[in-house]
């Protein structure tokens, strides 16, 4: 008998052969189960886009968006969107009108120590970017959807556009730094933070900005 | 406090006071400059009225942190100004004035409407003119010098 070799028994044998068996079994189970490597999720189905969508909708529906997205003649304010007091108008450019206008006295800052909110160019979106009926009552999820994606009512923005009004547009970054009222709170703020906004409206365009059905 | 340099009525001023001090009290108080009314003190009323940048503007609001470059003209220099000059010389003309109080405003705003548009009709004079309050509910007198001073202005 050689030294270094030792002819298998007959246990041994058995031991090898049932550790095949398991190996092989594993990788089975492996392949039934499909318990394999799976990259990061990308947002590629529609319910994905859907779903990025809804939380789009949800910011672009909130007071510090919606009430100067209005289809009457006026802005509203507060987060119970009542009429602008002092008988704003949105005059012909969405600026309001001559000795009354958006500049009056919103500033292209927060005013903090008067409680009047302002940044860059004040004014109201215009008509065919309205996103709630003349009754003030806010449109449907399908409906904004419809006219955010509408190329003749949305300045004519494609995806990338809207990425980039929604990341760069100063009166959509000012919904999310609002400032203080007149007695020194915060405005509220929208349910989203501008990133989680950004990145929800990203991931809605890469699934070639899907909108839900019409009720 | 922070020191501020600003033009008011064609003339630089310096002001040493806390950033978010509206331009009303900027007026007031640190220029002496009474004309300009304080009113509501929320830009609910428009007596506090002065042009800013060209804007009609309620001073009452406006810290003076956010003013920039942009010239301010009150009520003390409309006697010097073309349009302001015509405005006024109506609301005396009509007897526009009951207790006074709000006049400024509604005479700075009555030239800022004139100034841009010429011509008023009876909506854009309610529309532009509907931010500036009068207790005596003299508007039925300030349309009409609106529309003489327009009058006025074209001959």
């Amino acid at each position: 008998m050689m030294l270094g070799h030792v002819a298998p028994s007959g246990a041994t044998r058995k031991f090898s052969t049932m550790r095949y068996c398991k190996i092989a079994l594993l990788f089975a189970l492996v392949a039934l189960t499909g318990c394999t490597y799976n990259p990061p999720k990308m947002a590629t189905t529609r319910a994905d886009g859907l779903a990025a969508w809804q939380q789009v909708y949800s910011v672009l529906t909130h007071p510090r968006c919606i009430t100067c997205h209005t289809a009457t003649d006026y802005p509203q304010q507060g987060d119970n969107r009542h009429r602008h007091f002092a008988n704003v108008v949105r005059g012909t450019e969405g600026k309001g009108v001559p000795a009354l206008q958006c500049a009056t006295c919103h500033q292209g800052s927060n005013a903090d120590s008067t409680g009047v909110p302002g940044g860059h160019d004040w004014h109201l979106a215009p008509l065919s970017m309205e996103w709630q009926d003349l009754n003030d009552k806010i449109l449907s999820s399908a409906e904004v959807c419809k006219a955010v994606t509408d190329r003749s009512k949305n300045g004519n923005r494609d995806g990338a556009a809207l990425l980039k009004h929604h990341t760069e547009e100063p009166l959509v970054l000012w919904a999310f730094q609002p400032g203080r009222r007149i007695d020194g709170s915060m405005r509220t703020l929208p349910p989203l933070t501008h990133e989680e906004f950004v990145a929800a409206t990203r991931k809605w365009i890469e699934t070639g900005t899907p909108c839900p059905q019409t009720p | 406090m922070e020191t501020y340099n600003i033009i008011v009525n064609g003339l630089a001023k310096r002001v040493s006071v806390d950033p978010g001090t509206p331009l009303l009290w900027v007026l007031r108080e640190e220029l002496k400059m009474t004309g300009t009314k304080y009113g509501c003190g929320i830009a609910a009323c428009g007596a506090c009225t002065v042009h800013l940048g060209g804007v009609a503007t309620r001073s009452c609001v406006v810290p003076i942190s956010l003013l920039g470059s942009r010239p301010i003209v009150t009520i003390e220099a409309m006697a010097d100004d073309p349009v302001g000059r015509a405005v006024q010389d109506e609301w005396v003309s009509l007897d526009v004035v009951q207790c006074g109080y709000c006049q400024s405003g509604q005479i700075m705003s009555a030239v800022a409407l004139l100034k841009s548009v010429p011509k008023p009709t009876d909506k854009e004079i309610e529309e532009s003119m509907g931010g500036n309050l009068c207790r005596c509910a003299t508007y039925v007198r300030i349309r009409q010098a609106i529309k003489s001073a327009s009058q006025r202005l074209k001959t």
